[in-house]
Parts: structure tokens; sequence; C-alpha cells
């Protein structure tokens, strides 16, 4: 009984009837998210109907929302078992290898969206023209940094990102006799000047006593960022340097010494350090003579290396990004009168996936066809022969 | 009787041939000034060097949507027009040029809407100006999808009348007695400030860059006038040019020629190459491939049409051989834009619908070599009729040869993944169009002939099969583009969205044949519906001006394009329609 329903499942999930239904409700979907791109933008419209397992729509009338339609998520999750299932029901022969590398293939581009889609990290580095960088920025995660900063020559950085700190806690930093306590933490705040008569700052030491902090909802679209602030309590050693406050919204780091050592404590975006450096010789903003057409945007790097004893120079420029140890650079904006030079850096490890597919899928349909074109020409023939 | 029909029809190619080849001849010399002469001058405008012939005949498309016009009962060409602009700017002021539809438009410059089209001078418009250019500067900040009729008009006007003044204020300032003049006034205040409001008008530079100086560096007359103000040396095309003005404003058409070798000496000498680069866009300026092209199809078509009914075995090889030449002169067309752009062949939308329509009639023409049932030469001759006159259209709004973008200035992505999606394009429409022609004869034709039928939903098949293949491996090929320029491989774009809808519905046409749900009839409407789908995404997501591929808003497209879908629908509805169901049936009382 349960086998007979698991195979009628299972017929179904396989069956060219699904496939169909499948690549229709698609179609709806890309056309309703292109649609809704200029209501909604292109990354709210995604989200809502690319990357959802269903569309939601909240009616006037009604307190909550209701689903009105299956996202694209998981139409792409029947279609991949359907795929899978097709692919595997596909006769093993000479007459169906077209079919069976077009299958494969988009298994291969599915894959690598997923991929993307799971593992792809995007950072950037902005340099500007005669400056040294040896690390990527994230665009919205955050980090307090503790810096060493005793010895002139060499910063010591150790860091907590934001997620610790939303944990809250005690947190020892590792390497040096400090442990932090986390007063508290704000995602998203409001920083002003405390005005006369307003209840004390939470802070006790630095320019945080004079500055009041208030949580502000987060907010994810493109051009806004949110303020992450921390109250946090250096201890060493059982003495305490009382409550500090560190925001993203504050600019110069605060110091404090302990035994001889001076720290600082700064919120800053999360950088990862890079085991290279990139040195900016040259940023270029070509036009068209006569015009403010723009004709090619380059910046040109020093890259050093000392792990692979490297230094060579690399021209980065549109179209032509710098693959270098599992990390692609392009080149994606630029400011300050065309003296910063901003790349964007792209982390995804199945970055090759998709031309791998673009092959598969582009030979298969030409065998496919090929032997679809020859069985034609010969019926033709042999009625031509009659 | 055979050997006739070859030579007619063969000999109809070839005088179609001839006929185009006339096109490329130079034209008259009115009142004995070599105009074309002084069309081939290269200048640098817009980014590029060109031919003034070139710039006078787009800014002559923008300003009056024609490249010609009648006036005092003969035809004036672009190059004797700009040279009116450039020299005579009291006569080219007279000439009733600017093409005004809006009825608020015409109103606010106090004119009475007439019922055919209304044209107006410079000098009519001169008295409004101010009031134009205030109407006009507070429409502006509107976005262009937000602005009402009147302000998209006015703003429109306001363009053209700007470009019509810069163009008068390029080579002379209006009204002055001319660059003679002013070569022998230099260095006085007047003048240095004369200079400077040169330099700020001027549309083009047509001083070629002088010896040790960048490649780049061509110069606008101000420019100069400006340097040789402070004591530098005189550029030395400035005294053929002064001559030239004069020559022309004095009706000496010898004086104008002898300075026009001169002028052509010196451009030789500074910019060698440049002149004859400039000569050769002038030849295809002239030859007007595609026009010339598009008016063989349609007689190709109308031929093929009447071989239906009357003497088939002569008609039908000749609307073949009359598609052939449209084809050969189609071709040649764009092979002269890659060479004069030297980029592959699809750069923007306009050069897209040639494209499109070019691919589509080369795969007729195979399909007709196969099949020889003249449906491929019609499809192909109504393809390629149909996709130039868009292009016609689409190129009225300036330069179609417009310098690309950073991000597009990449000839290896230009020529693979644009090409492969404009040929899937190209594939999507032509099974559109069979589909039609399946569609509409079944209604007509009285005899059943299962064999054409089956011929019919085999080339549809045949092309959905070579359409899928293109807009797949085009959309994937867009996906590594953009991973190459942005670092992500997709990124739903309406763009994107559009190439994978036209992949999902050949995918779907596919796999509904293959498990049988649909037959000939249900794959042929699905065909048409194709063409819906290939038009939207090749115009409709311009329209929602979103995203980075969004290259302009067209708000008249926009009724082309909803009149084009309304129109295949009838044609689905025809298609699906059985045969001859409008007949009374056998027993009713109809």
């Amino acid at each position: 009984m349960i086998k007979t329903y698991a195979l009628r499942t299972w017929t179904f999930l396989k069956s060219l009837r699904l496939t169909i239904v499948l690549l229709s409700l698609l179609m709806a979907l890309v056309v309703l998210c292109t649609l809704a791109q200029v209501e909604m933008g292109t990354a709210g419209a995604v989200n809502a109907y690319m990357r959802s397992f269903i569309v939601w729509r909240q009616f006037a009338a009604l307190p909550f929302p209701i689903p009105i339609f299956p996202g694209a998520a998981l139409v792409g999750l029947f279609l991949t078992i359907n795929l899978a299932g097709r692919t595997l029901e596909l006769q093993r022969t000479w007459a169906k290898a077209g079919l069976w590398l077009v299958h494969v293939g988009l298994v291969v581009l599915f894959a690598g969206e997923f991929v993307a889609g799971m593992m792809q990290v995007d950072t950037n580095l902005s340099i500007e023209v005669g400056q040294t960088v040896n690390y990527v920025q994230s665009y919205k995660n955050t980090e307090l940094a503790v810096i060493d900063v005793t010895d002139p020559t060499w910063d010591e950085v150790y860091s907590v990102p934001d997620t610790a700190l939303a944990k809250g806690g005690a947190i020892a930093i590792q390497g040096t006799p400090i442990t932090l306590n986390v007063k508290r933490y704000f995602a998203n705040a409001e920083l002003s000047n405390l005005p006369p008569g307003a209840p004390p700052s939470l802070a006790t030491a630095g320019v945080g006593t004079g500055v009041a902090v208030v949580e502000r909802p987060l907010v994810s679209a493109d051009n806004e960022m949110n303020q992450a602030s921390v109250f946090v309590e250096p201890v060493a050693s059982g003495h305490s340097y009382g409550v500090w406050l560190a925001s993203v919204a504050m600019g110069a780091p605060q110091a404090f010494t302990h035994e001889g050592r001076t720290y600082t404590l700064a919120m800053r975006l999360r950088r990862q350090y890079l085991p290279y450096a990139f040195t900016l010789k040259q940023f270029r903003h070509d036009v068209y003579p006569g015009t403010d057409i723009p004709k090619n945007f380059s910046s040109l790097v020093q890259v050093v290396n000392p792990s692979r004893s490297e230094s060579r120079e690399v021209l980065i420029y549109m179209n032509q990004p710098l693959r270098y140890e599992g990390k692609t650079f392009y080149q994606a904006s630029f400011g300050k009168n065309d003296t910063l030079s901003i790349l964007s850096v792209v982390e995804n490890p199945g970055w090759l996936l998709p031309y791998v597919s673009c092959v598969l899928v582009a030979l298969g349909l030409l065998v496919h066809f090929a032997i679809v074109l020859r069985r034609s020409l010969k019926r033709r023939q042999g009625q031509k022969g009659a | 009787m055979k050997n006739l029909a070859k030579t007619i029809s063969w000999g109809a190619g070839a005088l179609a041939l001839i006929i185009a080849l006339t096109f490329a001849l130079p034209g008259a010399k009115p009142r004995g000034f070599d105009t074309g002469g002084f069309g081939n001058l290269p200048i640098l405008e817009g980014g590029r060097v060109k031919p003034l012939d070139s710039l006078a005949r787009n800014s002559l498309l923008v300003i009056h949507s024609r490249q010609g016009f009648r006036h005092d009962g003969r035809m004036v060409g672009p190059d004797e027009w700009i040279l009116d602009v450039l020299f005579r700017p009291q006569v080219a002021d007279q000439q009733p040029i600017f093409v005004i539809d809006d009825p608020d438009v015409i109103s606010l410059i106090g004119a009475k809407q007439t019922k055919n089209r209304n044209y107006f001078s410079f000098a009519d418009l001169a008295p409004h100006l101010d009031e134009i250019q205030k109407q006009a500067s507070s429409a502006q900040p509107i976005v262009a999808q937000k602005r009402s009729r009147f302000q998209s008009a006015i703003i429109n006007l306001f363009d053209r009348v700007y470009l019509f003044y810069k163009l008068r204020n390029t080579l002379q300032l209006a009204g002055s007695p001319g660059l003679g003049w002013e070569l022998q006034s230099l260095g006085t205040a007047d003048a240095t400030l004369r200079h400077t409001d040169l330099t700020q008008l001027a549309h083009f530079r047509i001083l070629p860059p002088q010896a040790g100086m960048g490649p780049d560096a061509w110069q606008s007359i101000g420019q100069a006038l400006t340097a040789a103000d402070t004591g530098g040396p005189l550029h030395p095309g400035l005294i053929p040019l002064a001559k030239l003005n004069a020559a022309y404003v004095g009706n000496d058409p010898a004086a104008f020629n002898l300075a026009l070798s001169d002028m052509n000496a010196v451009v030789s000498n500074l910019k060698p190459g440049a002149l004859s680069h400039a000569t050769n866009e002038t030849v295809f300026n002239r030859a007007q491939p595609f026009f010339v092209g598009l008016s063989i199809y349609l007689v190709a078509f109308i031929v093929l049409c009447i071989s239906w009914i009357w003497k088939p075995e002569i008609l039908r090889p000749t609307a073949y051989s009359l598609l052939c030449s449209g084809a050969i002169v189609h071709t040649l067309g764009l092979a002269a834009r890659i060479i004069l752009q030297g980029r592959p062949p699809v750069t923007n939308l306009y050069s897209s619908a040639v494209f499109v329509g070019w691919a589509a009639v080369i795969l007729g023409l195979i399909v007709e070599r196969m099949y020889r049932k003249g449906f491929g030469t019609a499809v192909a001759a109504m393809a390629g009729f149909a996709s130039l006159l868009v292009a016609q259209n689409l190129g009225t709004e300036g330069d179609t040869m417009e310098m690309m973008r950073a991000v597009l200035d990449s000839n290896f992505w230009l020529a693979t993944h644009v090409v492969t999606i404009t040929i899937g394009y190209s594939g999507t429409f032509l099974a559109g169009a069979i589909a039609i022609a399946y569609g509409i004869r079944k209604h007509i034709v009285t005899k059943v002939d299962v064999e054409t039928d089956k011929a019919l939903v085999d080339m549809a098949y045949g092309i959905i099969c070579f359409a899928l293949f293109f807009s797949f491996v085009g959309t994937v090929l867009g996906g590594i583009w953009a991973d190459q320029s942005w670092g992500r491989f997709w990124g739903w774009d309406p763009k994107e969205n559009g190439a994978l809808l036209i992949v999902l519905w050949n995918a779907i046409i596919l796999h509904a044949r293959m498990a049988g749900y649909v037959r000939d009839r249900g794959i042929m409407v699905r065909a048409i519906f194709g063409n819906i789908i290939t038009a939207c995404s090749w115009f409709g997501v311009n329209m929602l001006g979103v995203g980075l591929h969004s290259y302009g808003f067209m708000d008249q497209a926009f009724w082309a394009l909803t009149g084009f879908i309304a129109s295949q629908v009838v044609l689905m509805g025809i298609c699906y329609a059985p045969a001859r169901f409008w007949l009374p049936r056998p027993g009713s009382h109809a």
C-alpha cells in the first residue's frame, strides 16, 4: 500500500506533465518578479518571488498576509527533483546522449546557483592612490576591533564580530590579558549629544559619557547602514577600565593603557586581513573625447605577497577582474575626484560551475539537434525514394 | 518556358541590385557647390570621428524626422542644409524644419494647428525661445516616465531648438560677418569674448589635431581662435574654412570648391586616413542599405503573394531571387557598419533590430532551400521588412554608431553573448512567422494539403530547436559576462529575466511536444505566443526603466508594442480556430 503511494508520488514527481507545470510557474514568477521590481526594487522583488518558498501578499482587509503563489525556491526544488528523475529515466543509448548532456548541464547550473547562494561572500576593498591595503571589508557586518598600538610600527589587531557582541556576556580576548564585559549591544542605534538633565550614559569612560544612544529598528535597503553600537567594559588582571561606548557612527578610536601596553577600541565594518597587500599605483577614468561618456575605469595595483615572494603589477579594469587566491577583484566604483578606487571582492567557490554548465548544455543541444536533423533528413530521403 | 522563368527571376534580382547601387552614387551639386565634398570632411562629435554628412543627417532626423525636406519647390539634402546652418543661418532660419505635433505646444507658440503635420522654421520659433526654455526647464527635473505629454513634447522641442542653435554657432557666431572677419580681429577684447562663446556653443570639433598633440586633440573653431588670441600659431585649417565661408556666402561655387580642396589637403596632412574613413561612411550614409533592403523585401513579399494566384512558375523564383538581392544589400550594409565602427554587429537597440532581421532572412533562405514551397521566402521577406522598419523607427534618435559605455566596451562579449542572444530572438520570431503563415493558410486554402501542413510544422519545430539553443547559450554567456564585470552570475535583472522567459517558453514547447500534450496546431499557437514573449523581452524591459540593462524609456514604442501583442493574440485565435469555422454547418439554418 505504502509502496504504491510512494511509487505513484515518484511517478508524479518525474512526470513530464509536472515539468511543464513547473516551467510555466517559473515563467509566471519571472514575469511577476520583473514587474514588481518597479515598485519594490530589484532586491525586494527577488527576495519576495525568487528566494522564497511561498509568495505572501498582505491585503488591506486582512490582518495577516496570505500565501498567493508558490515561490521560486519551491518551484526550483521540485524542478530539481523532476530533472533528476527525468535524467535517470532517459534511456542510456547514444541516441539520447545529447539529452543526457543537457540535463546534467542543467543540474550543474542549478548546483552553481545553490553554491553561490549559500557560500558566496561579497566584500570590498577601497584604496586611495598611493595607499597600501591588506584587508577587505564587509558591506554590512561589523566588529569591535581591539588594537594593541604600543609598537608604532606594528598594530596587533584583535576583533570581536558583531554576532559575538549580540550574545553578550564576558568575552576573553585571546592573546591579551583583557576580557570584555558586554554591557549592552545595539544592532542599530542613533547617537546624539547627551542633553543636560537627561539620565547619565551607561559609559563611564571615554567620549561615550556625553552621548545618548537610542535603539533603532534594523534597516536593509542597499543605501542604508545599521549603526551598530556597544557598551563594553574591558577588565584585565581584575582591574576594570570603565565602561566605554564604541559605535560605527563614531570616528576616532579610544585608547586605554594596561601594564604599559596601549589598546584602542573601535567599532567598524568587519575586516578580513589578507596574507598579501595591494598598493594602488594609478587610477584612470577615461572618457570619449569631447564627451562625458565613460570609456574605461582601471586600477593599476601592485600585489605584494610575501608568502609566495611575489610582487607584481596588475591592471584591473572593466570586464577584466583579477582572480587571486580564491578571491575575485572587480573594478566597481570610484570617488574622491578619481583618487579613490573601490574594488568589489567576491569569493565564490562555485564560480566555475556556470562555465561548465554552459559548455555541457550547448554541446548537448548541438548533439541532440544534430541527431534529430539526421533522422528527419533520412526520413525525407526515404519518402523521396519511395 | 523554364529558361524564361529563370531569366526573368534572375533579371529581377539583378535589376534590384542595380537600383540599390544607384543610391550610393554622389548626388548633384546644388548651384554648383560641392556640398557632398563638404559633407565628407571629418569632425569629432559624440566621442568619435565621423563625416559632417553623418552629423547633418542625424541632426536633421532629430529635428525634422527625415534626412531631407522640400523648400522653395526643390529638395534640400542634409549636406546643403548643414552648410546653410553653419554659414548662412539667415537662410536656414527660414526653412520650416521643426515638426511639432503636440497641440498644446503649438498653441504655446501662438500658432494654429493645421490638419497636416505642422512645420515651423527657427524664425517662427525665435520670439518664443524664452517661453520654451522656461517651460522645458520646469519639466526637466521630473523623471521621464512621469512627465505629461506636454512636458515631454516641450522638452523634446527645446532639445531640438538647442541643437539647431548650437549648430548655427559652431563655425561662426550667427549674425557675425563670418570666420574671415574673426581672423582679422584676433586678439581684441571683444574677439576674445566672442571666441569663448564659440567654444562653449560648439557642437562639434572640425580642426584635426596638430602635429605633436594627442590623437584625440581635435579643436573647435572657438578653441583654435582662443589659442590664436593669446599669440599661439594659427591652426592651418582656419584659413581654408574662412575661404569656404566667404565663398559660400558670396555665392561663388568655383572659389568654394577650390577652398574645399585646400581644406582636404590640410586634413590629409594632419590626420592621414581620417578623410578616406569619413568618405567611406558618407557612401554608406548615401546608399541607405537598410532602407533599400526594406523596400526590396517588401517587393519580394508582394511578388510572392501574387505568385499564389497567378503564374507561380515564374513569380515564385522571382520572389526568391528578389529576396536574395535584398539579403545581399542587407548583408553589405551590416558588413559596412561592422567595418566602419570596428565592432561586432549588435551594439545598441537599433543595430539589434537590423541584425535580428538579417538572421531571420538568412534562416528563411535556408528553410526555403530545404523545402521549396515559397513559405521560407514569404516569412523571410516579411521578417526582414518588419525588423528593418522597426530599425528605421529606432534610428531617429541620433547617431546609430554611438560610443559604447565602459562596461559594454568589450568586443569579445558583444560578439559572443549579444550576437547569440539576438540570433535566438530571430529564430523565435521566424518560428512565430511560420506559425502565422500556417494559421492563415489553413483558412484560405480550399483543398486539404497534409504534406504542406506537415512541412510547415517541421520548419517551425526545427527553428524552435535552433532558437532554444541560441537563446540558452546566449543567456548563460550573458551570465558569465555579468560574472566577469560585476561579480555575479545571475541577478534577476529585467533583461536577464526576459532572456530566461524565451528559453523557458521554447523549452515548454519542446517538452509539451515530446510528451504528446500538443499536436501541430498547439505547437503553432505556442510559436506565435513566442513572438509576444520575444518582443516583450526585447523592448518591454526597456520600458520598465529599471535595472542595469535599460537603455532609455520609449513611450511611443509602448503603444507599438501593445498593438503588436494584440495582433499576435488575434493571430493565435485565428491559428487555433478550426479551418473554415465561419462557414454555415450543413443542416444549420444560417
